[in-house]
């Protein structure tokens, strides 16, 4: 099992990809500072050939735009948490899997867990690339951990 | 003439629902393989399938490979539309029966212009 990390570019680099596709038009991912308090948090695993942990945390008000963006949804039409947390998982999922093929594998991609507030995170996972972005001009945060190994 | 959009995010079946729609496609939509199957098995026949891989009861691979085992499916297109980007995966789902592979994050023009090279879509309507 590989305990490499990826680089802080590819990582903003793959985030910021995804947010161009499917929520650019609103307004572009800029670079942020910090991370936000609250709000909504998702995870994926990677397991097999590399083992790790990739995980995003939003805001209430950047989780309700990014739902609104996917699902297509008029700006005054109110998003219900199982649409947030579903639009939220697949952002995850398409960051998390994309960090996947970065690595060594072969792996496999779990299904995304989100939580309200921050999602647990292994005790043995060590932060080893964290991306501060800021959207709408509220902190987005993505995080990649690896699984039992110290972070390069 | 039909696309079934199977993912198992509501959100990513809207993004691809928007996409095929304006295409002129009638959409129908499942949230897993197996949910998808009973489409096909209650009558469905649709032009394409966009199949998410990752997905709770059945996923996308073995629902490729259970519609390729019946002939009768033979003439519905497949294509992957998934996170899923080692070559080994992509590999394996053409193998088993899929067209084509889209990698998300995807732009609608790249989707567009998957199913005008599968001959789905001809000047932005279907063929």
């Amino acid at each position: 099992m590989s305990t490499a990390a990826p680089t802080l570019d590819d990582v903003r680099s793959l985030t910021e990809e995804v947010w161009a596709s499917f929520l650019g038009e609103a307004e572009p991912l800029l670079p942020g500072a910090g991370g936000p308090t609250g709000g909504w948090s998702a995870a994926i695993t990677v397991t097999g050939g590399w083992e790790g942990m990739v995980t995003v945390e939003l805001t209430d008000r950047v989780a309700a735009a990014v739902t609104q963006q996917m699902l297509g949804m008029a700006e005054d039409e109110v998003a219900s948490d199982e649409d947030v947390a579903d639009a939220v998982g697949e952002l995850v999922n398409m960051v998390g899997g994309n960090v996947k093929s970065l690595m060594p594998g072969p792996s496999t991609l779990s299904l995304p867990v989100v939580a309200v507030g921050r999602v647990a995170r292994p005790s043995d996972a060590v932060e080893a690339c964290r991306v501060e972005a800021s959207w709408l001009g509220e902190p987005v945060v993505v995080s990649v951990h690896v699984f039992g190994a110290a972070a390069a | 003439m039909h696309a079934l959009i199977i993912d198992d995010s509501r959100a990513m079946r809207s993004i691809l629902r928007r996409i095929v729609t304006e295409l002129g496609f009638e959409t129908a939509e499942a949230g897993h393989g197996q949910e998808a199957l009973d489409h096909l098995e209650g009558g469905l026949t649709p032009a394409i399938c966009l199949i998410d891989w990752n997905m709770p009861v059945m996923d996308g691979y073995t629902f490729v490979q259970k519609v390729r085992e019946r002939p009768e499916w033979r003439d519905i297109t497949l294509m992957m539309v998934t996170t899923e980007s080692e070559h080994g995966q992509i590999v394996r789902a053409l193998a088993a029966g899929a067209h084509e592979y889209v990698i998300k994050p995807f732009t609608p023009d790249a989707i567009t212009d998957k199913l005008e090279m599968l001959g789905l879509v001809r000047n932005g309507v279907p063929a």
